[in-house]
């Protein structure tokens, strides 16, 4: 038995960090696309604006929600969250690792959504679009939301893009099940495996949600889609926990 | 941070891996002295890679476990890969859009130990150009950036998952150069995996020998020059091998009444079983490391 120094590992606050530095690194040549996109946007609906045309539609809703739950393959492009990677050679506790990951993805989204709602204000103001009406074309906490879930997905299933078209599938099976029972002919099916009724209160939970309705009603879709987020995200990055024995090949 | 240990820098008890049907390692007890370069020897698919990301935990044994300065890989993940320079087998492109120097600091953010200024050095050593991405670079150039990575935090541990691969031979004579300069400079154990052993026959002081899984053989270099010798006896006619000498034989050919033996015991103690058992020796030769490992790899050992 001998004495030696070891070396130490590293703060939190330095990880996250580095985690933000390089998602903000692997997401820039997308960034720039979409800088670009955005700035014949401008070009055009600015056009549009002095030309006394509308220029701006202020009513509809923008897919950040999808864009939100698909960011997540972004954030984690190359990075193997299955394989021996040099990311999980760093001596960081594997499960904080992961979600420093997902954060530093969270603080790139954020940053993205607030420069995209200030454009659009940018954009109303000059349309004389009310600001409130702009503001809720944006549904930022659904969006925040939907990357937890794409997040949990990315880091929890080793094929996550296999499990994605195959949810896929299912739920058009299901919804063309439930067309099929919903027919008056088929009344006595009205009941049966179809997903009519949870996918109407899916559908309620998510009007109620991104429109901006009374606030208690949001409070509790948030804090729902928010803690199933959460917990998809903590079972899905406990996967990766340094602390399994045995069986689990890694990462 | 301070941290009794035991003097193997590295160790493992009963580590097996399987991967569905396949073995990958069977019950192997390393056993790594502090400061060693141990050389980890064996063919291809031989376990040798398995076992070095076991210690990383990037691969999870089936049963066993290891411990590197005393720590246990799995309950102490962080602090063991705090102490670890590692070079993977395989350079997976994972930061392609990255240039090199950025790749550099970013690793660096997760050492504390990280030295700046022996990074720097290190990558003039390496001619490493920073401002290249790393997606273009050579198999050998991703080399010699992954010993730059390795090596900045001055790790008490290297692992170097065939470090030659992919070098051609000016560049790897020059790495493996220093790499001597770098363990002159730092204290550190090093482990070695690769099937060429002529490569880093220079700076190998404990060699163990995996087969299929199976770590058949692990010793000092000094133990396995002194014990690992080539017999040349004059047998009589109709002679047949004595049991007791069969079980530690290595290889053995026979011209005539001439038998070649490679066999693993003291000299002296090989010699008079063999003169017992009738047999006349009439030269012994000590073997050249990778002679002496081949034997333990050979094929020829059943008589």
């Amino acid at each position: 038995m001998i004495d030696m120094t070891l070396h130490p590992t590293p703060r939190w606050r330095g990880v996250v960090l580095a985690q933000i530095r390089i998602v903000g690194l692997v997401l820039k040549p997308a960034a720039l696309v979409v800088a670009a996109v955005l700035s014949i946007g401008t070009v055009v609906i600015v056009g549009e604006i002095i030309g006394g045309g509308p220029g701006f539609d202020s009513s509809e809703t923008f897919p950040t929600l999808l864009i939100g739950f698909l960011y997540p393959f972004a954030v984690w492009r190359n990075e193997k969250p299955f394989g021996p990677g040099l990311f999980w050679t760093f001596p960081v506790e594997r499960r904080g690792l992961a979600l420093a990951k997902v954060f530093a993805g969270f603080v790139w989204l954020m940053g993205a959504l607030a420069v995209f709602v200030m454009w659009l204000l940018a954009l109303g103001f000059l349309a004389d679009a009310p600001p409130a009406r702009t503001i809720t074309r944006v549904p930022v906490t659904a969006t925040a939301a939907m990357y937890l879930f794409g997040s949990a997905l990315v880091l929890g299933l080793r094929h996550p893009l296999r499990w994605l078209l195959g949810a896929g599938g299912v739920l058009f099976l299901m919804n063309m099940l439930g067309n099929v029972v919903n027919r008056p002919e088929n009344r006595e099916w009205q009941y049966v495996p179809g997903s009519d009724a949870f996918l109407s209160v899916t559908r309620r939970a998510f009007a109620a949600w991104v429109t901006l309705p009374e606030p208690t009603q949001w409070a509790i879709s948030t804090l729902l889609m928010f803690g199933g987020g959460f917990a998809a995200l903590w079972a899905a990055a406990s996967r990766h926990r340094d602390r399994r024995r045995h069986r689990n090949r890694h990462g | 941070m301070n941290a009794r240990t035991e003097s193997f820098a590295v160790a493992t008890h009963g580590l097996s891996m399987r991967y569905g049907k396949q073995t990958a390692l069977d019950a192997v007890d390393l056993r790594v002295p502090e400061g060693a370069v141990y050389v980890l020897i064996g063919a291809n698919g031989a376990g040798k890679s398995s076992a070095m990301k076991a210690l990383l935990n990037l691969e999870r044994a089936d049963e066993g476990r290891a411990e590197v300065f005393g720590l246990d890989t799995i309950e102490d993940g962080p602090r063991v890969r705090a102490q670890v320079g590692y070079i993977p087998e395989a350079w997976e492109q994972a930061h392609s859009w990255l240039t090199c120097g950025q790749l550099i600091r970013h690793v660096a953010a997760h050492y504390p130990a990280w030295d700046q200024a022996y990074a720097a050095q290190l990558v003039e050593i390496f001619g490493v150009r920073p401002e290249r991405k790393t997606a273009t670079l050579s198999k050998g150039e991703s080399r010699r950036l992954q010993f730059v990575l390795a090596l900045a935090h001055r790790p008490p541990l290297l692992l170097l998952d065939e470090p030659a691969d992919g070098l051609d031979p000016v560049v790897r004579n020059r790495t493996l150069a220093h790499l001597a300069e770098h363990l002159a400079d730092t204290p550190t154990t090093v482990i070695i995996s690769t099937h060429h052993v002529h490569e880093v026959e220079s700076l190998a002081d404990h060699v163990g020998v995996l087969d299929a899984g199976r770590l058949v053989a692990q010793l000092s270099r000094d133990d396995l020059r002194r014990t690992v010798r080539r017999y040349r006896v004059e047998v009589p006619e109709g002679w047949e091998a004595p049991l007791e000498l069969r079980t530690p034989t290595l290889r053995r050919s026979r011209g005539g009444r001439e038998m070649q033996w490679t066999l693993i015991g003291e000299e002296h103690d090989v010699t008079a079983r063999l003169t017992a058992a009738g047999a006349t020796v009439r030269d012994v030769t000590p073997l050249a490391l990778e002679e002496a490992v081949l034997a333990f790899l050979s094929e020829e050992v059943a008589p």
